[in-house]
């Protein structure tokens, strides 16, 4: 009985010499001339949870490239995860168009700005976002914070600012945003972009 | 216009668990062969193949022939339930002289197609005594290639093929479960031989493992090493310009692979006749330095026993 980890076997271009087809009187010689011309081709699946809404099917991503470092990895299919107990390998039409919207031409790839009345976005930094981003929010949480109701009862609330975060994201996402929106006493908190 | 109204029942509920174990169809080495002779046709090594499909339509007939094998009783197959171990353990379960049975008819079945130096192996067989066959096949359920008669193992391999069939069959679902070991088959825990990405109802998409012995399936998802089960660093090769219903699923953890067969690429598959066929996988993989991690029966690769 073997306790040993699981046995590896060879079948290689000089083993096949030995092998129990040559024993048995057939010859290996044209299919190995034939391996020459052959090339491998390298793909991935990949598991991954549908970013549209809450119910978070799961997905194969199908990738394409060798991890060569000049080379782009490209996803090529995506389908639902037989696998997963959610969706067991189906999705709705939106899970289905997931591939276009990974190859979408309008993804936003960087940070922009719309200024009130105006029509036109312009790219900003990563830095003038987060700033930006930081500086409205203290202004709106220090002139709308409510620390007390009427009664005089600690509250601790912010009504004029709501938060909507990502529906596919971790258990460990999850608990740092809301972390991050309880402290700060929003309590308009959705991870679902509805359906 | 008459207007149909759907009986209870017509619509097949949604859940429907797919199941964990597949027993083989009683027609497995029929198709098998039928399946060889297919791949066969301006393949290199035609005439190989061709003799593949041989030997398959002999198990056939031979699992036909085979009287009704003795099996675990019910207080046996509890308690490998119980323990989470298969009943027909390849390497420990006391072998019945049917599957030598088995062997003759099938060398006898062959022998007129067979190659001088096949010719030759039948003849060790057929003069062997019971014993040294016996022995033979421990060596091979056990890979102890170096102990192994090379041109003779192929037909042990398929004799014990037909003989696990007919117990695992005969044994019916309700026997088996899952075990401690994902990795090996729950039935008769031997290595599988390759995987089946299978199609349609409940199984559409979903992975089974192929016992390289008994022909049994099991399930285990899919992008998993079938060898360590590490989800980390698998990749699927293929053959550049193939119809890519044959690639190799391969594990940087433990350097291993093991083929797998898409049916939605090409739905007649079937895991020891297209692995044959596609030796040229395992020989790019092996000079990418990848290990194969199960056997196949039917190919025993070089007189070295596997590392």
């Amino acid at each position: 009985m073997q306790v040993t980890r699981r046995q590896f076997f060879k079948i290689c271009a000089a083993g096949l010499g030995s092998s129990s087809l040559v024993m048995m009187g057939f010859s290996p010689t044209e299919a190995l001339a034939e391996v020459r011309q052959y090339k491998l081709s390298r793909t991935t699946e990949t598991r991954n949870t549908c970013p549209y809404c809450s119910v978070g099917c799961g997905i194969l991503m199908y990738g394409l490239g060798d991890k060569a470092k000049n080379v782009q990895a490209e996803i090529i299919h995506i389908e639902g995860d037989p696998d997963h107990p959610v969706n067991r390998g189906t999705l709705c039409p939106k899970g289905a168009g997931l591939l276009d919207f990974v190859h979408s031409p309008n993804r936003l790839r960087y940070p922009e700005y719309r200024a009130a009345g105006s029509n036109e976005w312009k790219r900003i930094s990563w830095d003038e976002a987060f700033t930006r981003i930081a500086r409205l929010v203290k202004d709106d949480r220090d002139k709308n914070f409510i620390a007390k109701n009427a009664d005089g009862a600690t509250v601790n609330r912010w009504l004029s600012t709501g938060f909507l975060a990502a529906s596919a994201s971790s258990n460990e996402s999850g608990y740092l945003t809301h972390k991050v929106v309880r402290s700060l006493g929003i309590l308009g908190f959705d991870n679902q972009a509805r359906v | 216009m008459t207007a149909s109204i759907i009986q209870p029942g017509e619509i097949q509920p949604a859940g429907v668990e797919a199941p964990f174990i597949r027993l083989p169809e009683q027609a497995i080495f029929s198709r098998r062969s039928e399946r060889f002779k297919f791949l066969a046709q301006g393949h290199a090594m035609a005439d190989y193949l061709k003799f593949m499909a041989h030997i398959a339509a002999a198990q056939q007939q031979a699992l036909a022939a085979m009287p009704q094998p003795s099996l675990p009783d019910a207080g046996q197959l509890s308690l490998c339930r119980q323990h989470g171990m298969p009943p027909l353990t390849a390497q420990s379960w006391p072998r019945e002289r049917d599957w030598q049975v088995a062997l003759r008819q099938i060398v006898g079945e062959v022998q007129p197609d067979a190659r001088q130096a096949t010719r030759s192996a039948i003849e060790r067989l057929a003069s062997a005594d019971s014993n040294w066959l016996e022995a033979q096949a421990g060596h091979l359920l056990a890979s102890r290639y170096d102990q192994l008669d090379l041109a003779a193992a192929p037909f042990i391999g398929a004799a014990l093929q037909v003989y696990w069939v007919a117990m695992a069959t005969a044994l019916g679902l309700s026997a088996f479960g899952r075990t401690d070991n994902p990795t090996l088959c729950p039935v008769c825990a031997s290595a599988p031989v390759a995987s089946v990405v299978r199609i349609g109802g409940e199984e559409q998409g979903l992975r089974y493992l192929h016992c390289s012995l008994c022909e049994a399936e099991w399930h285990m998802v899919r992008v998993k090493c079938s060898s360590c089960e590490s989800t980390k660093g698998i990749a699927y090769f293929a053959v550049e310009g193939s119809s890519g219903a044959v690639k190799a699923e391969t594990c940087d953890e433990c350097h291993s692979y093991l083929k797998v067969m898409y049916m939605e690429r090409d739905h007649l598959v079937d895991p020891v006749a297209d692995d044959l066929a596609t030796l040229a996988l395992d020989i790019l993989l092996d000079e990418k330095g990848y290990m194969r991690s199960g056997p196949n029966l039917l190919l025993i690769p070089s007189a070295d026993s596997p590392t």
